[in-house]
């Protein structure tokens, strides 16, 4: 044997993994179905055999490397039809939330988001900075539960008035700059993180594509994925024919553009106020016309007829139908087969807790129920951050994360079998 | 009151070997097999293992044991409905089904010429059809034709019975059940080849040109469907490129959850019946793991040799076919990582062993593993031997079919 190869397995890692959701990975014998029945995996080394047996090997190096983690959708065929039980597409999410926890820095926030042990500090901290926001603004009021009338662009209170969120939490002072930071937060996060990752993706090996003309720019790969796999879940639709990928795949575009509506809601408060009535209307002092529109459009609380509010309702029903697709496809999963792990189910419960406490916080409001409305609010605001401010260490990641090594797996070529052009 | 006697269920190479075994030495045994012929799965064979002699060449010389040997009684078409008793002394329920030929038959021919309806051909595993007058082998033994009289036409049994110049034919058989009375039990009920439609990745059973390793036993056999030319089912064709798929249901917790032992030497001897009748026909084996029990693993080297063979290390996990009927594959090179589509003229899946018994209701109490195979038994003076025991070559079938007989006999003496 002139090419002894010397296999330093990585025990730790093997232990690691198991613990992490890859526990039946030993099953493994190697048989390849897998990699065959994968409606995604491409010709050239597919997945996820191979990444089985670098599982069982304890090559960590490899795994921390490997695209092919990302270009997984999950539809758990490879486990359905594994004939040992080893559960490759429970493996292969095990690895990602491996990189969820050590792909972005500060890593603290992977190890706590790791498991239900980090839960009460990642809650913490949220419920914490709103209470004392909370507690302040009660003193200033003289009340915790205020009721407001507007006067102008002032909010005074008045015993017969009505609930007003910003009211009690001012957004220009409080929620604003707090998001605002988080947001930045969470971005720098996501910059180490897909540094990180794209500098491991050119440590794997090159494949010659025989046919194959110039690689095409990262930037037109990217637009390429955003409309492509992204807009129209391509990658999704193909992952899996049973009921319960359609379940899945219909569940996840409903989230999806859920959000995409919130966030232009979102967007559009924004912009009306900073923009519109802020920089428009108090510092220029342009008063009316398009100036009045857009600081009318981002006024909350908005009358139930505006667009923005029908936008922002029609997200939130899409948000629970998705949910309920998604969830009780998890709930009916086969445990012999498919099993969810922590990361699975603290992002489905904190988008529940998101959507349920937002419905919640609109209607009590509605209804005039102060008592309620305001803790639900509070909640809302707690579940918010702990979806923002944690995203890139949680299974929300994939957000970036995928589309990145989608991009990158366009431009190296890296696509299912029969799909190479 | 003890009894002497011995109660074989089953008349195939285990159930056969034990009842010879056992009234050579002096017992009185009865075999009880439900099929209308001994000799069991070894009789649908092509060339069966040690020595790749064909059935006949085994077979015949336990049939002439049987025929010289007056102790040995059989009753084929039969089945056991109940035992009561206990170990010593067992009173066994047997039905016998209607043969409606008697022992004038002289396996002329004449009724199967007669006769019009045909149905699938169970001993063929329906790669053909036979007449409801029938016989399922040339070597059938007993050496007697079977009429099917519930798929016969109107008026068809009639015409049968008139044709038959030896008046063989008793369009009034019926329909028999009698007691015995016995001291032990040899459960000798062997095996059933996987359900091919279970496969739905593979094709589910209905792609013309998959077959299963049984059905090519019965392509490449002489006396089978084709006269031993192997030929594609779709059109006849010779195949000039064979595939065999390794494990096709089993070592699988969905199908088979075990390795049926014999299943890569079975695809290994196929390769010689091909490189017999079809010297230039390119042949790969995919599997798991080439398992080349014991000794077996020369005869591994032997066949690998052969340049037109490749062994790739990969289950194949899809088959489609193409408009031509000719399957294609889906598969990964394990040891290259190569995933890809290769198209070939014929597919035998290497389909596993399941016990007979599995998921039916025994006529009398036995410890089953989850599988159905037989794990115990002994303390009630029932001996399972052969493939209800587990999966098994020929050779070690006919071994536990001898244990089995002596422990029948053990039961039986001195109490």
């Amino acid at each position: 044997m002139s090419n002894t190869v010397r296999v330093q397995p990585d025990l730790k890692f093997v232990q690691e993994l198991q613990q992490v959701g890859g526990e039946s990975l030993k099953k493994c014998y190697q048989c390849a179905t897998c990699s065959v029945v994968c409606p995604l995996s491409p010709a050239d080394s597919p997945y996820p055999r191979k990444e089985m047996v670098w599982a069982q090997w304890g090559l960590k190096d490899k795994l921390v490397n490997d695209i092919d983690i990302w270009l997984c959708h999950n539809c758990g065929t490879c486990s359905d039809l594994c004939p040992r039980g080893a559960k490759p597409g429970d493996l292969l999410a095990a690895l990602r939330n491996m990189a969820y926890r050590s792909l972005a820095k500060p890593s603290i926030i992977g190890t706590w988001m790791s498991s239900a042990k980090g839960l009460p500090i990642l809650f913490l901290i949220p419920a914490l900075i709103y209470m004392l926001i909370w507690v302040y603004r009660a003193g200033v009021l003289g009340t915790a539960f205020p009721l407001f009338a507007t006067d102008g662009h002032e909010l005074k209170l008045a015993a017969d008035g009505a609930i007003i969120f910003g009211g009690l939490f001012p957004g220009d002072f409080f929620i604003d700059p707090i998001f605002g930071a988080v947001f930045l937060f969470m971005v720098f996060a996501f910059a180490s993180g897909i540094a990180t990752m794209l500098k491991s993706f050119e440590s794997m090996p090159k494949t010659f594509i025989v046919g194959r003309g110039k690689e095409p720019c990262f930037l037109c790969c990217l637009i390429d994925t955003l409309k492509v796999e992204v807009a129209q879940h391509s990658r999704f639709q193909s992952c899996g024919t049973e009921e319960k990928d359609v379940q899945r795949f219909t569940g996840h575009l409903f989230v999806f553009y859920a959000f995409i509506a919130l966030m232009v809601v979102t967007s559009v408060v924004a912009v009306g106020h900073w923009f519109g009535a802020f920089f428009l209307q108090h510092l220029m002092g342009i008063e009316g016309g398009l100036a009045g529109l857009i600081a009318w459009a981002g006024h909350t609380p908005m009358p139930l007829w505006s667009p923005v509010k029908l936008l922002a309702n029609a997200g939130a029903g899409a948000l629970i139908y998705g949910l309920i697709k998604l969830t009780s496809r998890r709930t009916a999963l086969d445990a012999a087969k498919s099993s969810s792990n922590w990361y699975d189910w603290y992002l489905l419960t904190v988008i529940w807790g998101i959507a349920l406490t937002g419905i919640g916080s609109e209607i009590f409001r509605l209804i005039g129920q102060k008592v309620l409305a305001y803790p639900t609010y509070y909640l809302h605001l707690v579940f918010v951050f702990m979806m923002l401010a944690y995203l890139p260490w949680s299974k929300l990641g994939h957000v970036v994360y995928r589309t990145v090594a989608l991009a990158y797996a366009r431009k190296i070529g890296r696509l299912p079998m029969g799909e190479l052009k | 009151m003890s009894n002497n006697s011995i109660l074989v269920v089953g008349g195939g190479f285990a159930g056969i070997t034990a009842a010879l075994e056992a009234a050579e030495v002096g017992h009185e045994v009865y075999i009880v097999e439900t099929n209308p012929y001994l000799g069991g799965r070894v009789a649908q064979l092509n060339q069966y293992f040690p020595k790749l002699c064909p059935p006949s060449c085994g077979l015949e010389i336990q049939f002439q044991r049987i025929k010289n040997n007056p102790k040995v009684k059989f009753f084929t078409m039969a089945d056991v409905v109940s035992v009561t008793g206990a170990p010593g002394a067992y009173d066994v329920k047997i039905k016998v089904r209607p043969r409606y030929v008697n022992a004038n038959c002289t396996m002329c021919g004449e009724c199967e010429k007669a006769a019009t309806t045909s149905v699938a051909s169970e001993f063929d595993f329906a790669l053909t059809s036979r007449k409801v007058a029938y016989s399922t082998h040339l070597f059938a033994f007993p050496q007697r034709f079977v009429v099917d009289a519930a798929a016969c036409a109107p008026g068809e049994l009639d015409t049968i019975t008139a044709a038959c110049p030896y008046d063989a034919v008793d369009p009034n058989d019926t329909e028999k059940t009698f007691d015995l009375s016995v001291g032990s039990i040899v459960w000798a009920t062997g095996w059933k080849p996987y359900d091919m439609a279970k496969l739905t990745n593979l094709g589910a059973g209905k792609l013309a040109n998959v077959v299963s390793n049984m059905q090519f036993e019965r392509l490449a056999a002489p006396n089978g469907p084709t006269s031993g030319k192997i030929e594609r089912p779709s059109d006849g064709k010779a195949p000039k490129r064979i595939a065999f798929v390794q494990c096709a249901g089993s070592r699988d917790e969905n199908h088979l959850n075990y390795c049926s032992y014999i299943c890569c030497m079975a695809s290994l001897k196929h390769v010689t019946y091909i490189r017999e009748k079809l010297p230039e026909a390119q042949v790969v084996i995919y599997y798991i793991d080439l398992r080349t029990p014991g000794r077996y693993d020369n005869f591994m080297q032997k066949v690998a040799a052969d340049d037109k063979l490749s062994l790739v290390k990969g289950k194949v996990a899809k088959i489609t076919e193409c408009e031509c009927k000719s399957p294609i594959l889906t598969v990964e090179d394990a040891v290259t990582g190569i995933k890809g589509e290769e198209r070939f003229d014929m597919v035998v899946l290497a389909t596993g062993m399941q016990p007979s018994c599995a998921g039916s209701k025994l006529p009398v109490e036995l410890p089953m593993d989850e599988d159905g195979f037989i794990i115990g038994g002994a303390e009630a003076g029932v001996f399972a031997a052969g493939c209800a025991k587990l999966p098994l070559d020929v050779m070690k079938t006919a071994q536990t079919g001898t244990s089995a007989a002596l422990k029948a006999i053990q039961n039986v003496v001195g109490r």
